[in-house]
Parts: structure tokens; sequence; C-alpha cells
């Protein structure tokens, strides 16, 4: 197996140059992975499971049906460095939690948990000082002179 | 039946019998507290020798009772306490005379009975099974108990049975917190229910852009089908179907034509009936109630402004019996909306290229006084709107006073009003004395279009004495039988000489009320035209010491008062020849005949019609945000209450009239409410008894006689569209709507 990894990893050199190989591995996460344990756990995961979707943020979604139940499907978020759990939409969670057998579209657009995240991220009700939307709560339509 | 219901059937007897011992309390029936009844009713049940004491409760809602004829006072007995009533009332209203509130989903007081709610269920010694109180008939010496056990517990099943396939909606329900389902289920209904079948559910029906339905929420407690039958008097709702089947409805797909249709939102004791244009905007805790008057037509409804921060979120009627009982129209509730739209709200001058430009108040008022001190006197023209307060109209008559001219009128009022004899101009028998008529004669006038309210009393008067009424005007659609008897002066002068058939129905008739329409004040002959109903007047005995039927129906708000200030022109046509035109709120004035080198003034609350023309417009408060003495078309006045800010940078009107006079140098010698009532009070001093109605003194009988010739051509009819009338009316949203569906032919 080894062999065919090196013999793959040299191939992909041969064919993309030295740097792009460099930045497919960044981007895929495995450079990160000598420093995150977790990433580097869903990575051997991932060797033994189906990709089963990818979402419109671009986390993969992944079953082995052979596993012990409860751990047979799992994510590998699109953002590798500060991933949460919120970053996955309505759908693919109820798909996770094996709700359903397909995720299923949602109505709302989905928006991660940017708690914690800097002010200007997260919710702020209408009106309050950090709410960029509603500045003008005049309640009347004044008359506008259209014609001269 | 659970074992708790059987158990308290089987108690019920023996615990009466028992001396309701504490003994008992090891067993416990459904009805929720037993016990709480057997202190009550210590003192009733043995006839003792002493006579029962009076209620010591006072009657629910400070109802009074109206003996008409002594003999007939009876007797009850309401839980033990003596109540006297006249014959002929039901048990309900005895209840609540003796201070008893029963509880109660289709009875209305103002409605007639229908007794299919079983919600006022009480138990009347003697009789084997607890009796639907708002139908049954007080008897002498009845003695009603609503208090015991059995009367609770029917009133538990009741609301068992009404909560059954009512929907647990209160948490998106418009009528939570004001539902009298809500209210009852808390006060009298069980702690728990036994229903767990599937809930019914109703279509929705369309009745139209200002009622919302939701028809699941219906109880059939079928007010609003009474209140449509019977108040409103139109036939468009109806029972259909059987059992849970039932449903309220319009039979086919139909709207809800009526003027009056809002008020089905208020007798609608459950969500089902609500306000479209108010549906999920507050709910009823947020808001602030402010009591106030209805400006949209001459009647001076009684409403509360319910408002929350700088809105007005809806308006509901006040109760008084005088005016408007409880009811109001379409346009005075739905024309809040108007109130929030092409608001002037910065003052603005015309420039050199015709475009107006925001200015300061200090600058707009050094302009209107200079161009006012260079103009001739008696090129000065005044006119106050229809919706003017009696202090502002009292400070643009005495400013252009000062200023020379007394060319300052009211819209509305004609050419030459006659403001001498008040007698002429206001509706001398009462709004709430139509009621007494039982022959109507209509000159001129729609009252559905011009006064709803008036004409709800007509037509009360015409259901409960079968009162006659004829009309002479162009043919329209009253909701009441009517002769139409012509549709000009011609019939009038029929009648005047006796020669017409509806003479007789006249001459027999005990109280004859003759009701002539404002619409003919705008007439050039209106002076013939008034002459001659008062020849008819005097033929039939319309005015008697105790009986005064000679009525003038207004159409604007500010009407009477104009003219009980004198608001009255020196000349007819001195807008012809003015320099300087000063509108206040006046949008009806036709700008063609002003000259167009004129200087007009617009001071007003809304841009509506007359601001195109103007050459300065000053802002000023809608009748929602400020203080102002009104006088309705009965001669009675009442007074705004401020409920929302006024917007931007406008002002009350009488203080920009004020602030105007003294830079033109002629100082109005009033700086505060109080100083210019005092003013009011050397003009007209009825117009500071609120809430009074002054009869007027002389009779119209005093008038000289009129060498005038009447023309024949026919009466117009006054109002064109009921739902825009006004500036407010005109800007709002939902009476467009109303116009453009519910007036389609």
């Amino acid at each position: 197996m080894a062999s065919t990894v090196v013999k793959y990893v040299l191939q992909s050199i041969k064919e993309k140059g030295l740097r792009s190989f460099y930045r497919e591995l960044k981007d895929e996460g495995f450079v990160k992975c000598l420093s995150d344990g977790n990433l580097l756990q869903t990575k051997i995961h991932n060797l033994k499971g189906n990709l089963v979707g990818i979402d419109k943020f671009g986390n993969k979604y992944y079953e082995n049906r052979n596993l012990q139940s409860g751990r047979h499907r799992w994510v590998e978020y699109a953002e590798k460095s500060r991933y949460n759990a919120s970053q996955v939409p309505a759908e693919w969670h109820g798909w996770l939690h094996l709700l359903m057998l397909k995720p299923k579209r949602y109505g709302l657009e989905h928006k991660e948990n940017f708690s914690g995240e800097g002010e200007e991220l997260i919710y702020h009700s209408k009106g309050h000082a950090l709410n960029k939307g509603q500045r003008d709560w005049t309640r009347y339509q004044p008359w506008e002179p259209t014609k001269p | 039946m659970g074992l708790g219901m059987l158990a308290s059937r089987v108690i019920r007897p023996t615990a009466s019998k028992l001396s309701r011992s504490s003994s008992l309390h090891f067993i416990r029936p459904i009805v929720s507290t037993p016990e709480t009844s057997s202190a009550q009713s210590q003192p009733q049940p043995d006839p003792t020798p002493d006579p029962p004491p009076p209620s010591p409760r006072p009657p629910v809602a400070g109802a009074r009772v109206h003996f008409p004829n002594p003999e007939d006072a009876i007797e009850v007995f309401v839980d033990g306490y003596s109540v006297k009533v006249p014959k002929g009332m039901t048990v309900l209203q005895a209840c609540e005379i003796a201070g008893v509130d029963i509880p109660r989903f289709c009875y209305h007081s103002r409605l007639s009975i229908a007794g299919n709610c079983r919600m006022c269920l009480v138990e009347v010694e003697k009789t084997p099974k607890p009796v639907a109180s708002c139908a049954m008939p007080a008897l002498p010496g009845m003695k009603i108990k609503t208090d015991t056990p059995l009367a609770k517990k029917a009133r538990e099943g009741v609301m068992e049975f009404l909560l059954m396939n009512h929907p647990l909606d209160c948490p998106i329900c418009d009528q939570g917190g004001e539902c009298d389902l809500q209210d009852q289920s808390m006060a009298f209904g069980s702690d728990r229910g036994r229903f767990t079948e599937v809930k019914r559910a109703v279509v929705d029906k369309n009745l139209g852009p200002l009622v919302k339905t939701v028809m699941t929420r219906c109880i059939q407690c079928t007010r609003c089908v009474r209140f449509a039958t019977e108040v409103a008097g139109v036939q468009d709702l109806g029972m259909l179907g059987r059992g849970s089947g039932e449903e309220i409805g319009t039979y086919v797909e139909k709207l809800m034509t009526s003027e009056l249709s809002g008020n089905v939102i208020d007798i609608c004791p459950v969500g089902a009936l609500t306000s479209k244009p108010y549906a999920f905007k507050a709910r009823n805790w947020e808001l602030k109630g402010t009591e106030s008057i209805d400006v949209t037509d001459a009647v001076g409804s009684n409403i509360r402004i319910d408002s929350r921060g700088p809105e007005v979120l809806r308006i509901l009627p006040r109760l008084n019996e005088d005016i408007n009982e409880e009811w109001i129209s379409d346009k005075t509730r739905f024309c809040y909306d108007g109130l929030k739209r092409q608001r002037l709200n910065d003052p603005m001058i015309r420039g050199a290229d015709g475009r107006f430009k925001t200015v300061s108040w200090r600058d707009a008022l050094a302009v209107v006084a200079e161009v006012v001190l260079q103009v001739k006197p008696e090129e000065i023209v005044g006119i106050a709107g229809q919706l003017s307060d009696a202090e502002s109209m009292m400070a643009l008559k005495d400013f252009l006073n000062r200023m020379g001219s007394n060319n300052v009128w009211c819209e509305g009022n004609g050419p030459n009003p006659d403001a001498d004899l008040r007698s002429g101009y206001i509706m001398n028998s009462g709004i709430a004395g139509l009621e007494k008529a039982d022959v109507f004669l209509l000159v001129g006038t729609q009252p559905r279009v011009e006064a709803a309210m008036v004409n709800a009393r007509i037509r009360k008067a015409v259901r409960a004495n079968q009162a006659k009424v004829g009309y002479i005007g162009p043919a329209t659609d009253l909701n009441y039988d009517h002769q139409h008897l012509g549709t000009g002066p011609k019939t009038l002068i029929e009648l005047a000489e006796g020669r017409h058939p509806f003479c007789s129905a006249l001459a027999n008739a005990k109280n004859p009320a003759i009701i002539v329409g404002a619409g003919l004040f705008e007439r050039e002959d209106k002076d013939a035209i008034f002459s001659v109903v008062e020849t008819i007047a005097k033929n039939a005995k319309v005015v008697r010491p105790d009986w005064n039927g000679f009525n003038v129906l207004l159409l604007k708000a500010a009407q009477a008062a104009a003219l009980d200030l004198g608001l009255v022109p020196e000349s007819a046509n001195s807008i012809e020849s003015a320099k300087f035109v000063y509108l206040m709120g006046a949008d009806d004035v036709n700008m063609e005949k002003v000259p167009s080198d004129a200087f007009v003034v617009y001071q007003g609350h809304h841009g509506d019609q007359s601001v195109y023309r103007a050459n300065i417009i000053l802002p000023a408060a809608a009748f929602s945000e400020k203080e102002g003495i009104y006088e309705n078309t009965e001669g009675c006045s009442q007074q705004t209450l401020p409920a929302v800010p006024t917007v931007g940078d406008a002002r009350d009107d009488w203080k920009i009239i004020r602030a105007l006079s003294e830079v033109a140098g002629v100082r109005l010698p009033y700086d505060s409410l109080g100083a210019i009532r005092a003013r009011i009070r050397t003009v007209a001093p009825n117009l500071l008894n609120m809430d009074e109605r002054e009869l007027a003194t002389f009779s119209a009988s005093l008038k000289p006689d009129c060498s005038h010739k009447m023309s024949l051509t026919d009466f117009r009819p006054a109002i064109d569209n009921f739902y825009m009338t006004d500036s407010i009316t005109r800007a709002s949203k939902i009476m467009a709507q109303c116009s453009a569906t519910l007036l389609k032919k």
C-alpha cells in the first residue's frame, strides 16, 4: 500500500509540479493534519468511507455502513482551520444524525454560528446600535413635491 | 360520562339536603370549587319572615333600570338578594342589575336574542334543568341562583363543548388578550378537557379588505349574522349546515358591502373575525388608548385611538348612547393608515423655478407676513378646511379680521351660509332623538354615505316603530324600506302645497322628522329650498314645543363649529378677486377660481389637492395629534386628545396662526389653549360645554321670508365615494382598496 501511495504522489508531482501539488495538499488539509489530530483521524477514516455528498459550503459527507452504528456517518468540514458543528446546514444535519435517509431541502438559508468570532458577525436585534439594518425609524411617509 | 361527573350527579341532591357540612369534602366531584357556594348560599334557602336584603353589589357596567310604568316592576331574587326589575326583562338582565355578571357569548344587548351558545345557564328554583338566562323572561318571585354547583357544572360543560372544536391558536391569534372565550374559559371553564378526537376545520371566507376571517375559530354565536341583518341592514351573512358542519358564511362567494362591516370585528367574541389591516401588528396590551373624536364625518363618533409609540395602530368605538351607541363606520375605523402617508412635515416655499424647497419656520412665516402686509385687506381670503377644530378657526378668523378682511369661511358651508339661526344648520332632534320619529322625510341627503351612524339610527327607528321614510334626491340604495318620492325641488313644491300622497303620512305622524342634506348648501337657491322645507315643516307640525323634527344633516366635522363661530364670508365671490388665499386644510376648494397671481398659503397635514397650487406650505397637526374642539351635526361639542406626537416639524394649527400674527405685527392675545378657549367663550360659549348638546334657542320660523326663485334642477349626491371624503381618507391605502373593491358595481 505504501508503494502505491508513493507512486501516486510521484506521478502527481510529475503532472502538476511541486508547487501546485503542495497547494493541493494544503487545501485538502493534509498539511494541517500534522498538527490537528482530529483532522488526521477524519482523513484516515475517510479511506474506508464512501463519499455520499458535498453541500454548498463544500463540506463532505461520508458513510460506511460496516462501522459501528452511530459512527457510520461523518463529515469532513470544508473549513480546515476553524471548523465547528454549526457549519453543517440543517438538511445535512438531519442526515448526519440519522433523521433521514437523504438530506431534504430546508426553507431557510443556513448561517453558521459566529458567537465569539467578533461583534460584527453575531446577531443583534433590530434597533440595536450594532445592527447595520434599519436606521431610519420614521413611521410616516412624507409628501414628496413631485409636480413642480 | 366520567366517574367524577357521575359522582357529582349523585351527590348534588343529597348535598343540598344536608346542611353542607365539611364532612363531604372527601368526595371531590369534577366541579372545581363546590365549597365556595356553600358560604354564599347560606342566606337563601329557608324562607325567613324578614325580606331578603337588596343586592350589595353595584349593577354590572353601571346598568341602569328604567321603569316606564311603576306597576310593571317585579321582584326577583338573585343569589338570595332581592332586585326589582321591569316586566319583560330577561333573567340575565335581572342578574346584571343585581350585580352578577353572567358569562355569555351569543347574547348582545343591542342585538336580538339567539340563545344558542348556552353559556349563560343559571339555576332557577323549581325548574328541573338549568335555564339559558338570556332567553328566559324574569317572572315575579323567581329565585335565580348563579353560583350553585349545578350552574357551575353547566358552564364548565358548555365551555368544554365550545373548546372541543376551537383551535389552540391563542399565541398567533389577533384576539389574544381581548378574547371573550379566553377570559371566560379562565374564569368559568374546567381545568381539563376530555376531548381526544380530531378538531374540525372550516374554510376561511373572503369578506373584503377590512374583515379577516379565520372561520375555524368560530363558535357559532351568530352575533355577526344578527348584526349584519339587524343593524347594518345587509343580508350578507348567514348560517350554513347542521351540527359540526355548521358554519358562518355568505352562501355564495361575496364581499360584505356594508359601511358598518368593521363592527363585526368588535362583536365577535373570539378571533374568527378580526381586522385585516391590523392583523399581526400589535398585541392589545402594548397599546395606549386615547379617548378621542372622529372627524371623518359630521357625526363626531366617539372613538378610542390605540397607538404604540408614534403610530396609530387602530381605532375602536367608544360607547356613547347619544351619538354612535357602540358602533362606528368603516371610514372612521380604518382611515388611520392615512395618518401615516403623504404627510407634510416641513415648511416649504415654492421657488422661482416652481419647485418646493424646505425652509425654516422663521423664514416661512416671514415670507407669509411680508406678502399679507402688501395686499389690500379686501383681497385677503381665508378658508378653513373640513377637519379644522374650533380653536384654529377662531384664530384664523381673528387673524384675518385684524388684517382688515372678513372673507373667511369653512368649506362645505356654501357661498353664502346662514349662521344667524342655529336651528337652521344643526340636527334639532338630536341623533338619539331620531329613534322617536315615526315618519322621515329625507331631502337631498343620502344618510347612508353622508353619516352612516345617523343612518343606523333611522334604520333602528324603521325597525322598531315601523317608521315610514320618504326620500327626495337621486336614486340611491338606503338599507331600509323607503319611498322614493322624487328627485328634485319639484316634489318638494308638491309636498309644500299638499298635492303629494306622502303629505297625509306626514300630517298623521306623531313625531315627523325632516332631514335636509348639507349638500344643498352649495346650491345657489338654497334659501328658497329651505323656505319650502320650512313650509312643509309648518304644515306637518314638525316643530312643536315637545318635539323638534327639523334637522339639517351636515357633512363635515368643522361645519357646525364654523357657523357657530361666525365664519361667514362678506361677499360670496371674494375668491375670484383674491390676492392672498389662506387655506387652513381646505382641499375641496375649486382652485380654478383663484386668480393665477394670487399668493396661496396652504396650512395642513396632508399633501392632498390644494398643495399643488400653494406658494407656501405650513405643516400642521392632524386630529390624532392635537387637542381641539369639534361640534357635531346635532350641536354637541366634543374634543379630541393627542394620541401620537406630531410628525416632523409640524405644529398645532392655532399656534401657527398665532405665530404668524406676531410676525405680521398684529399679535393675537392668546398664548395657550386655555386663553384661546376663553376667547371662544365670548363668541360661542356652547362650544365649551363639552359632551353636552346645546339646543338651538330660536326656531327657524323667525327667518324672514325668502324672495329667491327656486331652480328646478335635481338634487345631486353630496358624496360620490363614501370611503374617500377628506385628505386623511384620500391618503389611506385601505380606503383606496375599499373604494376599488366594495364600490364596484
